[in-house]
């Protein structure tokens, strides 16, 4: 009977049910919507980063991890390359030669680390040659072409077939200088990189460096990113003069600030549900106030105070059913249509993309976080309950009734 | 006969650090089983206080009321709660029923807080709302019936518990004549037939003139307590 009295008693005012009920689904979709932003956000900014510079593992000599001493060279480095081109779990592995040096150009020069790589080794494992927005990812038996960013052509006043010279030291410690004409020019989502990041052909570099067929670094791609930290584990066990590092070591900053962006969002997250909790104390204890005298008469013919506090935790418990499924089913719906659509924030796509964050966020919720927040939701629900219920058992019967 | 309820020296002062108020006044006052008796006097004399008191909705300022030899005035809350659910049936003056249940559930609901099976609660159900004729409407909700018909469906409620008796506050004051007249006629019947206690408060002439005793109540005193023939 309790269950049947609370069920039609939250019907009783329509209005004010559906305004509870609406929170709770309102406040429930924010905070879903709210991760699955930022996870969206930073999944992209994470995959942006690997896809374009940093892969899932790289090896390289301890000593050219510490400083880019290009004399550091990873000993043995091919028959590496050949032994995980032969592992299951590794998707692609490109070996590459890495510099520092200056880009000059007829009017200005500029600092960028030069990448000498094999272009099809390395379209395999970088979004960089389909982010190619003129001319071409090096062209076939070409010798002396390099790929530059947009943003770095824009500094440098070039344009495709223009010509720049690639100033830097040899292997020998010797400096030396290189002429280069530009085949491609690429825009990736990330702008610093755009400015600071060019790519030569592996054996014209090599030859200027006088590397010959040695490399400075093996990027690798896994087939599951999630395997990164156990494979690299594996890695280090057969190459132990290698240094092996997954993609959050070599930028702990990302790493941490994926951790940090999850604290966020349960902050945010906190301060929407403690909006939420006032809202539904507002409604409840108008709800209980209005029923004063029927409380009284309640407790008059009999009903004893755990049934009265029981039956307006049932109905906040009621309305919070109510309106968990329909802000699951608003979220499953928004991101569902987001993730196709993508939440364009192009207005800010400057500073985004100084951050190396996609202008366009595609929303991505795990099922795993709708257990942990639905919860929270219902919990606060509760919890709301608990002060217009606690009031109810303070009403007394004799003055209740003749209450208006 | 056997003393139901025994009040001694009971008092009840509202506002006692601010502006006192003495709504009881040193009362005394017994009433046997199966008494129809009704509880006059002007507004404000302290009718409404002296049934809160009686039936446990109120605690006294000094004291005691004696229920079947059972003082109440020493019973936490919780167990006045339980007594009255046991003991005592109520009818309001504004019928007071669950507006979200229909005539039928609002009778059971207390027969349900006492635990009664779900076929002995369905029998006497059926034969409460007879009782009050109101068989037909027990589906309604508060909301479709009149206030007379509301009014005896709380009497129905009242009976519902098997109640030692029923203390009944300005129960004709809301109903035209009729339903007046009516709702008296079941009370009386069940005090008649079923020995069934009734103290009730009221204005009404009507009601007055049905009772069998009047206790009449001033500025908190009883000043008069006198035997009469129904009419």
């Amino acid at each position: 009977m309790l269950f049947k009295i609370a069920w039609r008693n939250i019907w009783r005012n329509k209005m004010r049910s559906i305004v509870v009920l609406s929170s709770v689904a309102i406040g429930l979709f924010a905070g879903m919507f709210m991760i699955a932003f930022f996870q969206g956000l930073m999944k992209q900014e994470v995959d942006n980063a690997i896809e374009t510079q940093l892969s899932h593992i790289q090896l390289h000599n301890p000593a050219f991890a510490e400083d880019k001493e290009v004399s550091a060279l990873i000993e043995t480095g091919g028959f590496i390359l050949d032994q995980l081109r032969k592992n299951e779990a590794v998707k692609a592995v490109s070996g590459r030669v890495v510099t520092g040096g200056m880009i000059t150009s007829s009017s200005t020069a500029a600092g960028v680390e030069i990448h000498g790589i094999v272009s099809g080794d390395e379209k395999n494992i970088s979004s960089v040659a389909g982010d190619v927005v003129e001319g071409v990812y090096f062209n076939p038996g070409k010798k002396n072409e390099i790929v530059i960013g947009q943003q770095l052509a824009k500094k440098l006043a070039v344009k495709l077939h223009s010509k720049i010279v690639l100033t830097f030291q040899t292997k020998s410690g010797e400096l030396t200088a290189g002429s280069f004409r530009i085949a491609g020019i690429f825009r990736s989502r990330n702008s610093a990189f755009d400015q600071t990041t060019v790519f030569t052909a592996f054996d014209d570099l090599a030859l200027l460096l006088g590397t010959g067929k040695e490399i400075h670094e093996i990027a690798v791609l896994l087939k599951d990113g999630k395997q990164a930290d156990s494979l690299a584990a594996g890695f280090k066990k057969n190459y132990p003069a290698v240094q092996i590092q997954t993609w959050s070591e070599i930028e702990p900053e990302m790493a941490m600030l994926t951790g940090l962006m999850d604290q966020m969002m349960y902050i945010i997250i906190g301060i929407i549900l403690l909006a939420l909790m006032f809202g539904i104390i507002n409604t409840m204890l108008m709800a209980v106030l209005e029923r004063q005298r029927e409380f009284g008469m309640l407790m008059a013919i009999g009903m004893n105070k755990t049934r009265v506090f029981f039956m307006v935790i049932l109905e906040s418990l009621m309305l919070t059913c109510l309106g968990l499924p329909a802000g699951i089913f608003l979220t499953i719906g928004c991101v569902q249509f987001f993730a196709k659509k993508g939440i364009d924030l192009s207005a800010f796509s400057e500073a985004l993309s100084q951050l190396g964050f996609s202008s366009i966020v595609y929303p991505q919720l795990q099922q795993s976080m709708f257990l942990p927040v639905t919860l929270m939701t219902a919990f606060t629900a509760l919890l709301s309950a608990i002060y217009p219920a606690l009031k109810a058992l303070k009403f007394k019967p004799a003055v209740a009734i003749h209450k208006l | 006969m056997n003393t139901l309820i025994e009040i001694h020296n009971l008092s009840k002062v509202y506002n006692p650090k601010t502006i006192p108020v003495c709504a009881v006044n040193g009362v005394d006052l017994k009433i046997e089983e199966g008494e129809f008796t009704a509880l006059v006097g002007p507004s404000g004399s302290g009718k409404t206080t002296l049934l809160n008191l009686i039936g446990g909705l109120d605690y006294p300022s000094g004291g005691e009321v004696k229920i079947e030899g059972v003082d109440i005035t020493r019973m936490n809350e919780n167990k006045l709660i339980d007594f009255r659910l046991k003991n005592i049936g109520f009818v309001f003056q504004a019928y007071n029923l669950i507006p979200v249940l229909t005539a039928s559930e609002n009778v059971e609901f207390v027969m349900l807080m006492q635990k009664k099976p779900k076929k002995e609660r369905e029998r006497q159900v059926a034969d409460l709302l007879i009782e009050v004729g109101l068989s037909d409407k027990r589906n309604s909700r508060p909301s479709e019936l009149s206030g007379g018909q509301q009014q005896r469906v709380a009497v129905a409620r009242a009976l519902a518990s098997k109640p030692r008796f029923i203390l009944a506050d300005e129960p004709t004051a809301n109903l035209d004549s009729k339903s007046a007249e009516n709702l008296l006629e079941i009370m009386a019947k069940l005090n008649k037939e079923d020995r069934m206690t009734f103290l009730f408060s009221t204005h009404d002439q009507r009601v007055i003139d049905k009772a069998r005793r009047i206790v009449t109540l001033v500025d908190g005193k009883i000043v008069s307590d006198t035997k009469n023939q129904p009419r």
